[in-house]
């Protein structure tokens, strides 16, 4: 009888247990963070990359909306900003106040970050910026809630322009101070940003700058831009801008006669080789383009062992969303892996070291990210710049890297570290913008 | 001094000619809003999008359906003729007699629905017509063959819609209508028919616009917008519903576009073109060619 009513005592015990741990799962799975993401869905800027770069952020989101983080759940509210940063301020508004999203992710143009960052920090809310680049968002601002792990626009704008110093004598046969450079750009806050950076650059290298000009991405004619280019004479041109314009003014500087040595991009329009290829046809070849590197083209050998499969992961899903694209777009990886930082580092540190989700736990969780270089999808690694610091918020070991088209293909031709093929320069005699 | 002369070089006759070549795509696009202005005393702000609408009808039938392009461009006109003719009977003729603002907002209301309409239908991709015509290079200086092109129908059109208006019954309809609204039905014309008949040669001509510019830029869900204010301040500079007025202040703003941004910033060249319409507003209210009052 006792061991009977033991017994009894003992299987009742077992389902209270079982019911309790029902229980407790169910507590942990009813938490869960909520994440506004904006990009550029309309508008000319979505098919200059936005929609890419969206794209990599919801693979990423959706990843891990099924395995969810420490027990929370990954929701997304997606909202398109339109290509208007005055849509993307009252977006970024509506998810926090109205949508009740625990944070904002994502942002394409740095003409929407520069605003948006100031009202969300001002709001003590999290923003964490996958894409734009504008230095002008972190400079002086000492934001408290805003972070980026993507590397700034006047780090693009030096490292193009130290890759020509290198080749200067080697490739151009002169020295930079005799080389002539052009630098021209969309007039936005990205353009104007990483031409800031070309300028520097080029000062610090010593060239002979002949012309330096910025445009509106929506200018219906650059004909006189491109009789400028063709009056200057420019040895390189160091060209920022959307799409359609890059092809606009591809398509004008043919149709003018203009000849130079090399074009060197700066992301955006740049990154999207299938459009640059379908715009310029042949001429898209021997391009160069200044972006984080693709996450299918970075170094694994030197890479953090849990990455090469989520590498593969992106690939897979952005395959099946993207049938037939010759070159998968460095915009993907790039949303991807950023968005991969704070969902892998950033909020599980959040959730378990300082208790949730909210602004002031997701902050310290970003000022405690220590990744090593190798650490990230795109290679660099992650460290902010801490309070009080001129670009508090902006992560201080990202860099770009300088790509280059060959034949459909894309290869990394600078830094040295990451170089992948001897580079194509100046462009070679019998195409089409060639000087030879 | 010498470096004042320096200024007159073969860069200088280049920019001037391009200016001339900007004028003639200016001038196509601003035709048909002129002439349908100057008949139903409607703009239509949505004018750029049907353009819009012409250059992806002609990116599939080229590019998808395989036709050749002077097959497909026929067909464009066609369509975007009927687009205009049915975006009368459907939005403007309900709203004839209705206030001018409030057949701005609708014209203005059917902008957006075509931009979201090519948004869902097309996508958001730019397309390319893929087609590259040759360069005329005269010494040191090249032509776009494609503005060339759209210069030579600028004029055509304008010559065209000229002998149409003043050669033929329904034109001599037309333009009588344009004078007065309220008499023309008294002596037999049917104001309607009229009517349709000006929305579909000005959607024509919108879709003879969409031919030659798909040669020239990409075409996207919103081109329209690179394309209609400029479009719409032309218009009515030249004086809305005056052909040559808008012909004249086609090539004169492209000119200030074309040069401006060769002696200073690109930029400069349009601040320049928008300060010349302001000042114009004050000294000509009524357009150019029109008389001081």
């Amino acid at each position: 009888m006792p061991v009977r009513r033991a017994a009894r005592w003992l299987a009742g015990l077992s389902v209270a247990v079982a019911a309790l741990g029902v229980a407790a799962s169910a507590h942990a799975q009813d938490k869960k963070i909520k994440i506004g993401v904006i990009f550029d869905l309309t508008g000319p800027l979505a098919g200059g990359g936005s929609e890419l770069q969206y794209t990599g952020v919801k693979i990423m989101l959706d990843h891990y909306a099924k395995t969810g983080v420490e027990g929370y759940k990954v929701e997304a509210v997606y909202a398109d900003a339109q290509s208007k940063p005055d849509i993307a301020i009252n977006e970024a508004v509506r998810l926090l106040e109205q949508e009740k999203v625990d944070m904002v992710m994502g942002f394409f143009s740095s003409a929407q970050c520069v605003p948006v960052a100031a009202r969300v920090d001002q709001m003590k809310k999290f923003m964490w910026i996958t894409t734009c680049i504008s230095s002008g968002v972190f400079d002086g601002k000492n934001y408290k809630y805003v972070f980026r792990p993507q590397a700034a626009g006047n780090q693009y704008g030096m490292m193009t322009t130290d890759f020509i110093a290198q080749y200067s004598l080697s490739k151009f046969g002169n020295e930079p101070k005799d080389l002539r450079v052009a630098i021209i750009h969309e007039d936005g806050a990205y353009g104007v940003d990483v031409a800031k950076g070309n300028e520097a650059g080029a000062r610090k290298a010593g060239f002979n700058v002949v012309l330096k000009e910025g445009y509106s991405a929506t200018a219906p004619d650059l004909s006189a831009l491109v009789t400028k280019l063709k009056r200057a004479k420019p040895d390189v041109i160091f060209h920022t801008g959307y799409n359609p314009d890059i092809t606009l003014l591809f398509r004008q500087a043919r149709e003018q006669g203009v000849k130079f040595g090399a074009i060197v991009g700066h992301g955006a329009g740049y990154g999207v080789y299938e459009k640059l290829r379908e715009g310029l046809g042949v001429d898209a070849n021997y391009l160069f383009n200044t972006d984080p590197i693709s996450i299918w083209l970075a170094n694994q050998n030197g890479m953090d062992p849990k990455l090469p499969p989520v590498i593969k992961m992106v690939g897979e899903e952005f395959d099946k969303l993207k049938p037939g694209v010759p070159i998968r777009s460095a915009h993907v990886g790039i949303g991807a892996a950023n968005a991969y930082v704070f969902l892998d580092d950033v909020l599980p540190r959040a959730i378990k070291k300082y208790g949730g989700v909210d602004p002031d736990a997701l902050r310290k969780a970003a000022l405690d990210t220590d990744i090593p270089e190798g650490g990230t999808m795109l290679g660099y690694g992650v460290k902010f710049y801490g309070e009080g610091e001129q670009y508090a918020g902006q992560n201080a070991r990202s860099f770009p890297v300088v790509l280059q088209y060959v034949d459909d293909k894309s290869y990394v031709v600078w830094p040295k570290s990451q170089m992948q093929r001897e580079t194509v320069l100046p462009l070679p005699a019998g195409t089409t913008y060639s000087y030879k | 001094m010498q470096s004042f002369l320096g200024i007159f070089d073969i860069y200088l006759l280049e920019a001037v000619i391009n200016g001339i070549l900007l004028g003639g795509v200016l001038a196509l696009l601003a035709l048909g809003l002129n002439l349908i202005f100057g008949v139903i005393d409607v703009t239509w702000i949505c004018y750029a999008e049907l353009v819009m609408i012409g250059m992806y009808g002609m990116y599939y039938l080229v590019q998808v359906f395989h036709l050749p392009y002077w097959a497909a461009a026929p067909l464009v006109i066609l369509l975007v003729a009927l687009l205009g003719a049915a975006l009368h009977f459907l939005v403007i003729a309900p709203l004839l007699t209705a206030p001018p603002i409030n057949q701005l907002l609708a014209t203005g209301g059917v902008l957006f629905i075509l931009q979201s309409f090519a948004t869902v239908a097309f996508g958001i991709d730019f397309r390319n017509l893929g087609i590259r015509l040759p360069v005329l290079a005269l010494g040191e200086m090249n032509f776009s063959y494609a503005r060339l092109l759209s210069f030579g129908a600028a004029l055509a059109g304008m010559i065209g819609v000229y002998l149409f208006l003043t050669r033929t019954f329904t034109g001599t309809a037309i333009r009588a209508i344009a004078q007065d609204r309220q008499i023309m039905p008294l002596m037999g014309v049917d104001p309607r028919r009229i009517y349709l008949v000006t929305s579909a040669i000005g959607g024509g001509l919108a879709g003879l616009a969409a031919c030659l510019l798909v040669l020239q830029y990409d075409v996207h869900p919103f081109v329209g917008l690179s394309f209609g204010p400029i479009t719409f301040l032309i218009c009515v500079l030249g004086g809305l519903g005056n052909f040559i007025g808008g012909f004249i202040a086609a090539f004169v703003f492209a000119e200030i576009i074309s040069l401006g941004g060769l002696f200073s910033d690109l930029e400069w060249g349009y601040v320049l073109a928008f300060a010349f319409f302001i000042v114009m507003m004050f000294i000509r209210p009524a357009g150019l060619l029109s008389r001081r009052s």
